[in-house]
């Protein structure tokens, strides 16, 4: 059911975050060095009169294709998207992105959570999905789904993030995460990246 | 935990409209199982359970349904819309001896109510009809009250100045019971009616149409058809207002459309 797109078939890098780690993702977008063989998806808690255009933000920092998508926009490999503030952005089985504005989970839309569960039945591949810092219990369940459909999933180590609530509340509801340390942590993304 | 994937839902589906006649084929499917695994979860049940629970005879599917359809709004949401409205839109429209609205897919209420007070403020309210249509009987009944929870207040009233709004969100409305109660004055021109987007047909014509946030919830294919029918619905010149994150691609009528505002997504039908 998934299209193939350019350049090979449509796979799925996820990332959620919350306050603390904005300054992890600008890193990681530093860190790419040559065309994404994937789809790289951003869920950022913002909030809703948030102005930052955060393609923007990063722009000067990579060569891929940054942009926060419209309702019905296919999925493309090799391409960097960005959740957009007082939605819920959610991976359609066509490989489209949809748009939802139902209720918040946990005070948050976008929802990591919302964007992650979707992925997880969708049917396209998960190479990675990655949580960071943030002081919400967002993200853990869809976390742990994607870890139960045999994706591989990294959080980053509470004791090191800025706000330790997000990443240890994903661990609790699943405890074989892989756990990203401070002095791995980079590697483990870089890893991922390449 | 998985509560339901999509081979599930589309039982779902055919089971809703065996037992109701309503149909979800046209939806698109994943806000549809967003919200279908949120009902299941907020009900601590599995799917096998709510195939169950929504046997012939019983009101569960009907709650369903309505749970499955309901929209979330708030008062001048997305407040560089309602100034761009207010200026631009606005501008274009004062020489109309007589203006209709329509708000498809009202909701409750709180646009067709945040509409009524732009064109109060900009004073031809009097010569103007808001007609906010929804498929919920339940959500209109709630919308024809204007009864909002007044912890929102604070928050609409925030949109509402931001917005351009000139005087005060609270003289449009007083509180009884710890609630926001619209003022009569603005009810007068808003009719509130069910029309359903994805089954009823064109029923007047509009110098202006709102369906924002409303069609993200059908699929392609039905959203072209929706399409058509407020393109049918507008007069030559008349505007059509979508969304945030929703665009004319993919409707068939970009060609028939001019650009008014691409962020805001405000266009306007010239031909």
């Amino acid at each position: 059911m998934n299209k193939a797109g350019d350049n090979g078939p449509l796979s799925l890098v996820l990332v959620g975050g919350s306050s603390g780690s904005f300054v992890i993702f600008e890193e990681m977008i530093r860190l790419i060095r040559r065309p994404l063989s994937f789809a790289l998806v951003f869920v950022l808690h913002r909030g809703k009169s948030s102005t930052a255009v955060l393609p923007e933000l990063f722009k000067n920092k990579t060569n891929v294709v940054m942009s926060e998508p419209y309702h019905l926009d296919p999925i493309k490999v090799n391409s960097i998207y960005f959740a957009y503030p007082d939605y819920h952005l959610l991976i359609g089985p066509d490989a489209r992105f949809y748009y939802d504005c139902s209720e918040k989970d946990f005070f948050s839309r976008p929802s990591i959570d919302a964007t992650f569960m979707s992925a997880a039945v969708s049917g396209i591949p998960v190479k990675a999905a990655m949580l960071f810092s943030g002081s919400s219990a967002d993200g853990a369940q869809g976390m742990k789904t994607l870890a139960e459909k045999g994706y591989p999933t990294y959080v980053q180590d509470p004791a090191e993030a800025e706000s330790r609530r997000m990443p240890e509340e994903a661990i609790a509801a699943y405890e074989k995460h892989h756990v990203m340390a401070d002095g791995n942590l980079f590697s483990i993304i870089n890893d991922i990246l390449q | 935990m998985v509560l339901m994937e999509y081979p599930e839902l589309e039982v779902l589906i055919a089971q809703i409209r065996e037992i109701s006649g309503f149909d979800f084929s046209g939806y698109a499917r994943p806000s549809l199982l967003r919200r279908a695994s949120r009902y299941l979860a907020n009900h601590k049940m599995n799917h096998e359970q709510l195939l169950v629970h929504i046997e012939p005879g019983g009101r569960v599917v009907y709650d369903l349904i309505q749970e499955l359809t309901v929209n979330y709004s708030e008062m001048f949401r997305d407040a560089d819309f309602f100034m761009k409205v207010r200026t631009e839109v606005f501008t274009y429209l004062e020489s109309y001896p007589t203006l209709r609205f329509w708000v498809a897919g009202c909701a409750t209420g709180e646009e067709a109510y945040s509409m009524a007070i732009f064109l109060k403020e900009a004073g031809f309210l009097n010569r103007s009809l808001i007609y906010a249509t929804d498929l919920s009987n339940k959500a209109l009944t709630a919308a024809r009250e204007g009864v909002f929870t007044l912890g929102n207040a604070r928050t609409y009233s925030e949109n509402y100045l931001a917005a351009g709004g000139k005087h005060s969100l609270s003289d449009y409305y007083h509180v009884a019971y710890n609630k926001a109660v619209m003022v009569p004055d603005l009810r007068r021109n808003i009719v509130f009616s069910m029309h359903d987007l994805t089954g009823d047909g064109v029923f007047n014509e509009f110098q202006f149409i709102s369906c924002r946030n409303v069609m993200i919830y059908f699929t392609l294919e039905l959203r072209r058809k929706v399409f058509r029918l407020l393109y049918d619905s507008l007069s030559m010149l008349g505007f059509l207002c979508l969304g945030k994150r929703e665009t004319l691609r993919y409707s068939g009528l970009e060609e028939n459309f001019k650009i008014i505002d691409s962020t805001l997504n405000i266009y306007q039908k010239i031909r």
